[in-house]
């Protein structure tokens, strides 16, 4: 092992250009895997625009025809409808779930505050379709309507994430202000209504943003509880995709994806998609 | 004029698991007086004012507003006023509708409200800022908002949890002018914590001086300083000369203690001793009188100076008096201190000395 | 905590518990079981308790086929998203530039497009007129289209990119909690970037490696469209054998004996993966 000696003139440069070999490395392979990442979607985007019916890429000439036939669609727009309504129910249901849960770990959980996470992140952990399949069978044997399995199996694959959203958002507001409103005689709501929830609000909009998200992209909940007049708009594609396979899609997607982006833009407004990426 | 309290806590014990944290602990607070717990981290100090406040359950003991116990009842019940250390307010509500929340909560019309919250804004130096945001006020105005957001509820008692803390040293020496002069203005009684021996000097019409989950000694702050009742007491309060000493006689409201190979004559207190006993002699520096003629007569001892600080306004002179045993003297520094240098032997007086029990051990019947 | 305590506390924990206890605990609990039943053309299932699905699912040869085909496309798929995730989480979890909130949504950006999108992606793709064929061919290396779809690369190829985010998500946590000065100082002490690397940040990031591989694992085993869309008939995994038995066979308790064995495998894979870290070489 040789003793480190201040790097004389040549050796110094070489560690300046093994570190540059070194980033740019590293900057070229990242680069290829945001690429890999991305490209799927891009073909996407471009190939909504084909002007024939095939899926090829690339293709000759740019065309609406799809767009078109989305929007002229009944199939499509009310699945387009139902999904945007059942996320925003399935939504609001999980932040305010996961709001209740998320307060009560923070302030009443001490020590078991790991474990009572943990227990919250539960269906991360089990496959979507086995939560489903589940539901699916307990419908058939309580009289819920279907439309309730669907919202409360959505609510279940959002909570993980709302919970978590919310225990960070929490994690920076001072008890301190909760204790001193009760001492002024605030009841235990009041404190939840007038003092965490506007300092949390950021947070809790983006729960809400995010859980919407995930109940929008849902495939697998409502593969065995969508039924009809209540087809999500993934399993509308899903369907439509097992016998045809036109561009429609595309632009279905496009749009979709559009949607997404502007949503995940405010996320990334609100409170930076850094706390979501913590889970 | 007696009174009765407006406020007792008896016998209060605060155990976790099988560690006594506090007590047995009481004390009773007279109407409008500013009373200030003071001691060092970890005595009890924050424990005891949280139970008085209602927001920690004494293990055994009783808490009583004006003859009623409340033990039982939680903070907003209490006829109290609270200012936290970091102050709480909160962050989203203007400083008017922070000041005017436990109005709302106590369903006070808004007319009156208003008039109030104005009023109290007012008389803490205030005036405008109804409108502002917290983020938009110094750590001083925060202060004030957070005393004035506790006393417009006009409660019976305020208590303050270390609220200087967090100035720094100008700001703490100003805001301290500030609460006592707005306590005064008040009325209020009021019950204030510090570790900071100067603060609760400065500010309270009584001390009680804790440790070690117990009350070492209470009193005005004159009585405190002159005539401490522990070591710990006479350590923890401003500088004191600490020697051991052993009771030679006792005479008529004296003693006679032997000090190195010195008789002094010091007042005989509340302590009760018998001939023989080991005791503590303190004497705080400034009282020290050292000069260079010698002196006969009187608590005096021969020395040689050790040490020489010199602090603008002020001179500290360590002397040699015995083996082993040195003590301090703070003077203003005029010439004839100044005139005093290393080496040079001195004559040291203490006429003015107290005697304490020995270390470990606090006098009988501290209160 | 006195009574009001108590109420306020079951408001904040009552709505969690109920779905969970109600609507995912025993439902799942109920279908699991049912598994244990014997299947009947009629009423779906008659409780009578029999071994014959257990028996079937793992002894028939078309079971077993399937089991170790989803098996080994999982544990393919989280070991390429880690080998491809890895790097992302580390570059972004280390970069300073003011661009990383971007580069980090654009990781997650396509997870939320959901898995229908993704998948069609990859049919456009790897289509007989699909950018892959099309490219091949025109750099020359190949004459005719080749069959990607219906193939077990093409799943792999998807599912690989669908999950790979959600490798991304738990490795940044863990690296971007680490501390930097570990690393310098591994680097002061004379460890080469290499020598730091797997000493020093490897291990560090063992949770964020074992949630990433967990979660992968979990959702490569329980899925069924993009198998179903790229892979076809020919390469049947476990998730779209559940599906079929359950919409088209009806075969409950049979379905149910094939769930049990994914949640088993997927419960067994995790726990050692959580053995292995905690007696790990560490």
């Amino acid at each position: 092992m040789t003793v480190d000696t201040a790097p004389s003139g040549s050796s110094f440069h070489a560690a300046r250009r093994s570190k540059f070999a070194r980033q740019l490395l590293m900057g070229v392979t990242v680069t290829a895997i945001y690429a890999f990442l991305l490209t799927p979607i891009l073909i996407i985007i471009l190939s909504s625009f084909n002007t024939t019916s095939a899926n090829t890429f690339p293709t000759d000439g740019v065309s609406l025809q799809w767009y078109r036939e989305f929007l002229e669609s009944p199939s499509f727009i009310s699945a387009f409808q139902f999904s945007a309504w059942l996320g925003i129910v399935a939504a609001v249901g999980a932040t305010i779930i996961g709001f209740l849960t998320a307060y009560g770990i923070v302030r009443y959980m001490g020590s078991y505050r790991e474990v009572a996470q943990s227990i919250a992140m539960l269906p991360i952990m089990v496959p979507h379709i086995l939560i489903s399949i589940s539901l699916l069978i307990l419908l058939t044997v309580v009289p819920i309507p279907e439309l309730a399995g669907l919202i409360i199996g959505h609510i279940i694959i959002c909570l993980p994430f709302t919970v978590a959203g919310i225990l960070a958002s929490l994690d920076g507001v001072d008890p301190q202000l909760e204790r001193a409103a009760w001492t002024l005689g605030a009841s235990r709501m009041r404190i939840l209504w007038e003092i965490v929830i506007p300092l949390i609000a950021p947070g809790l909009f983006s729960s809400l943003i995010f859980a919407f998200i995930i109940s929008f992209g849902d495939v697998y909940i409502a593969l065995f509880l969508s039924g009809p007049g209540m087809t999500t708009l993934p399993i509308e594609i899903f369907s439509y995709m097992q016998w045809e396979s036109t561009p429609v899609i595309a632009a279905i997607t496009t749009v979709q994806i559009i949607m997404i982006f502007g949503l995940g833009l405010i996320i990334e407004r609100m409170v930076g998609l850094r706390q979501i990426m913590r889970i | 004029m007696t009174q009765e309290p407006v406020l007792e806590i008896k016998d209060i014990v605060k155990r976790y698991g099988d560690i006594q944290a506090l007590g047995p602990v009481g004390i009773s607070v007279r109407e409008g007086e500013f009373l200030t717990l003071l001691g060092p981290s970890g005595c009890g100090k924050t424990t005891t004012l949280h139970i008085i406040a209602g927001l920690t359950e004494p293990t055994e003991g009783t808490v009583s507003m004006k003859g009623r116990d409340i033990t039982a009842l939680e903070p907003p019940q209490r006829d109290m006023g609270l200012v936290f250390q970091n102050y709480a307010l909160f962050p989203h509500k203007s400083i008017f509708d922070n000041v005017a929340f436990g109005l709302r909560m106590r369903r006070v019309p808004k007319p009156v409200i208003k008039e109030r919250v104005d009023r109290v804004l007012d008389l803490v130096g205030l005036p405008d800022v109804g409108s502002r945001y917290p983020s938009e006020l110094s750590g001083g105005q925060r202060q004030r908002v957070a005393v004035a957001r506790a006393v417009v509820i006009e409660p019976s008692i305020l208590l303050l949890d270390e609220p200087l803390s967090n100035l720094d040293a100008v700001l703490r020496k100003r805001m301290r002018l500030d609460l006592r002069e707005i306590q005064q203005r008040l009325g209020i009684t009021t019950i204030f914590v510090t570790h900071d021996q100067d603060e609760a000097f400065e500010m309270s019409d009584r001390v009680i001086l804790m440790n070690n989950g117990g009350i070492e000694q209470s009193g005005p702050p004159e009585e405190m300083y002159d005539k401490p009742e522990s070591q710990f007491a006479a350590e923890f309060i401003g500088e004191a000369n600490l020697v051991e000493a052993r009771v030679v006689a006792i005479e008529p409201g004296a003693l006679k203690v032997k000090v190195a190979e010195a008789i002094f004559t010091a007042p005989a207190g509340k302590m009760a001793v018998s001939e023989g006993d080991l005791v503590t002699v303190m004497v705080r520096p400034e009282r020290i009188e050292v000069s260079k003629t010698p002196v006969n007569g009187g608590n005096t001892l021969q020395g040689k100076v050790t040490g020489r600080v010199f602090s603008g306004d002020q001179i500290a002179l360590t002397m040699q008096v015995a083996e082993g045993l040195e003590i301090l003297c703070s003077k203003p520094s005029t010439a004839h201190y100044r005139d005093l240098r290393l080496g040079d032997p001195v004559w040291i007086s203490a006429d003015d000395c107290w005697v304490l029990p020995r270390a470990g051990v606090k006098t009988e019947g501290a209160k | 905590m006195n009574n009001s305590g108590r109420l306020f506390s079951a408001f904040l924990f009552g709505p969690i518990g109920i779905v969970y206890l109600l609507f995912l605990l025993a439902p799942i609990g109920f279908f699991l079981s049912m598994s244990l039943f014997r299947y009947d053309a009629f009423e779906l299932y008659v409780p009578t308790v029999t071994s014959e699905n257990f028996e079937r699912v793992l002894t028939d040869s078309y079971y077993r086929e399937i089991i170790f085909r989803t098996l080994k496309i999982a544990f393919l798929t989280c070991f390429f998203s880690l080998m491809l995730g890895y790097p992302l989480a580390y570059f972004l979890a280390r970069s300073k530039s003011r661009w990383r909130g971007v580069l980090m949504f654009l990781v997650i950006a396509p997870l939320m497009s959901g898995i229908i999108v993704r998948t069609y992606g990859w049919i456009i793709l790897l289509g007989q007129d699909g950018a892959v064929n099309k490219t091949l061919m025109t750099i020359g290396l190949i004459s005719q289209p080749l069959q990607i779809l219906n193939t077990e690369i093409a799943v792999l190829l998807a599912l690989v990119h669908i999950l790979m985010p959600y490798m991304v998500f738990p490795l940044f946590s863990a690296l971007a909690s680490q501390d930097p000065d570990v690393e310098r100082a591994a680097g002061t002490l004379g460890a080469g970037r290499i020598r730091t690397f797997i000493e020093v940040t490897l291990p560090l990031s063992r949770t964020g490696i074992l949630m990433g591989t967990a979660l992968v694992f979990t959702l490569t085993a329980g899925a069924v469209v993009t198998p179903a869309l790229l892979g076809g008939k020919d390469v049947q995994m476990l998730g779209q054998q559940i599906y079929d038995l359950i919409l088209t066979t009806l075969n409950w308790p049979l379905a149910s004996a094939v769930a049990f064995v994914l949640v088993v495998c997927q419960f067994l894979i995790i726990a050692l993966y959580f053995r292995g870290g905690r007696h790990g070489p560490m």
